[in-house]
């Protein structure tokens, strides 16, 4: 069975012009579906905040349409909230002005999401005195003080400190479930759309390149640039090779350096070959599994929990992810020669 | 030629009859303006030019506005049909020429300060046009206030322009402001001083009251 649709943006075009030029979101077609959440990934000045905004029926479009089928509101928590003049518990109550509500209602429904996102001991202070983790979850109190449907999140975890960021998407994720609500939630942190979504769509430049399931975007982009934005960036162009039928098949990278690679390509047809970090292989000793030559390390970062190297490998600078504090994560320096391997199923081809 | 108490009360009424005419009027009219001009998403060129003008006309010299009003309500000026010169009336179009940049200015400022997405948030809550016109005057209550505050002092406190226009006629035109000039002329230093008083009073009263309206909510 299908799942229901509740937002739905058809052949929607949002001009934007400013000084610093014009800008145009161009949308064929994009889904929310029933109770999903769905990841909008994309680096900065891609469009995200306006696909949010058109969504939210904030902007008008030059074209196109935003239709939602929901049974209740849909509303739109900005990147940087606004605190509203006066207590907390007022900036709750304030979303609920309007609606016809007895005092007691409005308290009790205030009430319950300032306790739901742990700011009930709040509730008196200043609105505009509150840090950057509490004022996100004031407005977070906000929105679903109007029981929504549809949740819209703009960057829902920027400026948050790692223990903040935790600690927020971790109780975000649990009212999520707790409500059923349907979000979509714009971002340009991978590890965080990858932590919330079912499906991620990648948007650069304005055009949605990918919409798919967070696993199908994050292992087979459509492209390099979608490979890039989805941290796929181990990126080499080669050409398609098998020697003969029921071997493996390989790209060559150059006369000296060719990848095992699995699937069916046209011979000598020029492709991409993407490879996360994470899948690239480094030893010193023995050769691993498939091996794919020597490379030359060039530098050699660690964030305590993960290292991140970067070698040398047929005239490119390959990426590869340790885990800090074990093995050859421990010892690896600058000027080293290791040995690259990668599995041929974690290799993805694209058309060159 | 001392004041009887019976006068002072018929000035300081006309001095308060006449500021809160041209406040109600100069409010009435500037805050919409003011509140829209500083909450515009862009600004034109034209737009532009009108805040320039706004601005200088903060800093017009009383005397000079008085005699532009003056000009206009003259026999031969566009208004001198009205035959308002040297009456109530002409004083409180002088007063509303000298308050309205006041009131459009620090409004603007006012509303200008907000967040420039502000109304998207709040509209992105489904809240009421006429509920977020209340929210939006809640906000920058204390910038309106201030701007409440200075038109009423640059009013009250004014000389030049509603000598020109009103010409301080006894019974009819002469407020606090132009009878303590007159009396201090005509060296009756005590009535001078005496109605000085009363004019700082009522300033310090109407601007305690609006102080303590602005700062009420601030907690």
């Amino acid at each position: 069975m299908t799942p229901r649709v509740v937002l739905r943006a058809r052949d929607l075009r949002v001009e934007r012009r400013s000084r610093r030029g014009s800008f145009a979101l161009e949308v064929d077609e994009l889904e929310l579906r029933e109770a999903e959440t769905l990841v909008v990934l994309g680096p900065n000045g891609a469009g995200k905040s306006t696909l949010l905004r058109a969504l939210a029926g904030l902007e008008t479009p030059a074209r196109g349409s935003v239709e939602a089928f929901a049974r209740g509101p849909a509303t739109l928590v900005f990147q940087r909230p606004a605190a509203l003049a006066g207590s907390v518990a007022h900036n709750v109550r304030a979303a609920l002005l309007g609606r016809g509500l007895t005092r007691r209602e409005v308290a009790s429904r205030s009430g319950a999401e300032l306790t739901r996102f742990g700011i009930a001991p709040l509730a008196r202070r200043r609105a505009v005195t509150l840090s950057g983790g509490e004022l996100r979850r004031l407005a977070l109190a906000r929105a679903f003080v109007l029981e929504p449907a549809i949740l819209l999140l703009d960057e829902p975890f920027d400026d948050l400190d790692g223990a903040g960021q935790a600690a927020l998407s971790l109780d975000l994720r649990r009212v999520i479930e707790q409500t059923g609500v349907s979000v979509a939630v714009v971002t340009h942190d991978l590890r965080r759309a990858l932590l919330l979504g079912d499906r991620v769509a990648v948007l650069d430049a304005g055009r949605i390149r990918q919409l798919d399931r967070r696993e199908a975007v994050l292992e087979r982009p459509l492209d390099p640039a979608v490979a890039r934005i989805v941290g796929m960036t181990n990126l080499v162009r080669g050409r398609f090779a098998r020697v003969s039928a029921g071997t493996q098949a390989y790209v060559e990278v150059d006369a000296q350096h060719r990848v095992p690679v699995l699937g069916e390509w046209p011979e000598g047809a020029p492709v991409w070959l993407g490879i996360r970090p994470e899948h690239l292989k480094l030893d010193v000793g023995r050769g691993e599994i498939d091996p794919i030559g020597k490379g030359v390390v060039r530098g050699v970062v660690s964030d305590g929990v993960a290292v991140t190297a970067t070698i040398e490998w047929a005239g490119a600078d390959l990426r590869a992810h340790l885990l800090a504090g074990r093995g050859l994560a421990r010892s690896l320096a600058p000027g080293d020669r290791v040995s690259l391997s990668v599995r041929p199923e974690h290799v993805h081809l694209m058309p060159a | 030629m001392p004041v009887d108490l019976a006068q002072i009360l018929e000035i300081t009424g006309r001095t308060l009859q006449v500021c809160f005419t041209a406040l109600g009027v100069a409010l009435a009219v500037g805050l919409p303006i003011g509140i829209a001009l500083g909450r515009r998403r862009s600004a034109g060129r034209g737009s532009l030019a009108l805040v320039a003008l706004i601005n200088s006309g903060m800093g017009a010299p009383p005397v000079v506005v008085g005699l532009l009003v003056a000009l206009t309500l003259w026999s031969s000026g566009p208004l001198g049909g009205l035959q308002l010169m040297y009456r109530p009336e002409a004083m409180v179009l002088a007063q509303i020429a000298i308050a309205l940049p006041l009131v459009i200015g620090i409004s603007l400022a006012a509303a200008g300060s907000l967040e420039e997405d502000w109304e998207l948030q709040v509209r992105a809550l489904g809240i009421p046009a006429r509920w977020r016109v209340w929210l939006l005057l809640r906000e920058i209550r204390l910038g309106l206030l201030a701007a409440v505050i200075a038109a009423l002092g640059g009013i009250l406190s004014e000389v030049g322009a509603v000598l020109m226009v009103g010409g301080n006629l006894e019974g009819e035109t002469r407020v606090l402001t132009t009878a303590i000039l007159m009396y201090t002329r005509m060296g009756e230093y005590a009535t001078a001083i005496g109605l000085a008083a009363v004019l700082l009073g009522l300033m310090l009263v109407l601007a305690g009251l609006l102080t303590l309206v602005q700062q009420s909510g601030r907690r």
